[in-house]
């Protein structure tokens, strides 16, 4: 095999680690999206039978966000086995005790149940906030771009670009100004 | 007719004339042309609280509406509740939104907008705008209300009445006739 060969046959070989940021993302938009990486369905050697996936990171799990009412709305069943041992969970109970759960329980439910699945859920590697073990962050080549967008809160402008803002109304003639 | 206990009127009078001597009060003798704002100095041991007219802050950065319909309508903006800045503007510095009468839309675009106002205060987007006790940290709230939520504008309906339907659809179907 020549040397060039050599090299390519590496880097289609090669596990990439990716980095997902997951502020304001929604965990259950974001599955197929990590999915695609987790198992190499974006490469195009990519058979079931081979395992030629790569690791994601996701890190500020903590951050994620819910539309609407989900919070309280969604509910994880468990069942210990027992008779009566049945619980239903809301979704902000479960993130307030374990805030990596619902990422990985989302992007666990959206794959296909077979074998390989569990070998696959454990190049995921989620943490709550940004601080990353460094010995996994220096593995990390890429960064898999976010869904949604980050909203700006009004405090992150300055006072003098609210001011200056184009305005639409205007207040009445005789409105009186609180300090 | 006339059996109401004098006390009473008494006590009714007192309570308009506090009424009309407050500061607060509508009233003016002279045109009123610009907004106005309570001012309180102190000479010596004197202290003078007087309203007076000062120029809208507003005023050089404001959108000319040249149309009769009101100034949202006119613009036909796609808001959305992260539009903090355009928000803001519909808001008393407490949070609370203004009243149809100072914002000047019309009832369709005050109600879309007070909804608006509402999904970015629930979303923790305008902070700023909340009354003294509040914990100013979304973080700090109870239960769900912690954590971050965004919201789906299109599930705000706005239902009318059976008149402004028929309005609409004439128009609709004039100005399909006119092929506009
Ligand atoms: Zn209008």
């Amino acid at each position: 095999m020549s040397q060039f060969g050599r090299v390519k046959q590496w880097n289609t070989f090669a596990r990439c680690w990716h980095l997902f940021d997951a502020t304001w993302q929604n965990p259950l938009q974001c599955s197929p999206l990590i999915e695609k990486y987790l198992k190499g369905l974006h490469k195009p050697i990519y058979h079931p039978f081979v395992d030629c996936g790569d690791h994601v990171v996701i890190m500020n799990s903590k951050q994620i966000a819910f539309p609407g009412e989900e919070w309280r709305r969604r509910v994880y069943f468990h069942h210990t086995g027992y008779s009566g041992g049945a619980s239903w969970t809301p979704a902000w109970e479960l993130h307030e005790k374990d805030p990596t759960m619902i990422f990985r329980k989302a992007v666990y439910h959206y794959m296909k149940g077979n074998l390989f699945r569990r070998v696959v859920m454990e190049r995921l590697h989620i943490y709550p906030d940004s601080n990353v073990p460094e010995e996994i962050m220096e593995n990390i080549t890429n960064q898999i771009q976010p869904l949604r967008p980050i909203p700006k809160t009004l405090d992150s402008y300055s006072n003098e670009e609210i001011e200056k803002y184009p305005k639409i109304i205007d207040y009445p003639q005789d409105y009186l100004l609180s300090k | 007719m006339f059996k109401i206990p004098l006390t009473g009127t008494m006590l009714a009078a007192s309570r308009l004339s506090a009424k009309l001597l407050t500061p607060n009060s509508g009233l003016h003798t002279t045109a009123a042309t610009l907004l106005k704002e309570i001012q309180a100095n102190k000479l010596g041991n004197k202290l003078i609280i007087q309203g007076s007219y000062v120029p809208s802050p507003r005023k050089d950065y404001l959108i000319e509406n040249k149309s009769k319909c009101c100034p949202l309508c006119s613009l036909d903006l796609n808001i959305k509740h992260t539009d903090v800045l355009i928000l803001s503007q519909f808001v008393r510095p407490d949070g609370c939104m203004m009243p149809r009468r100072v914002t000047g839309l019309c009832p369709t675009q005050q109600k879309i907008v007070s909804k608006l106002v509402s999904m970015a205060h629930k979303a923790g987007l305008m902070i700023k705008m909340t009354p003294e006790n509040c914990k100013k940290d979304p973080t700090r709230r109870k239960n769900w209300k912690k954590f971050n939520t965004y919201f789906d504008e299109s599930t705000i309906k706005v239902y009318d009445n059976h008149f402004t339907q028929m309005k609409r659809d004439i128009i609709l179907k004039y100005m399909q006739n006119k092929n506009l």
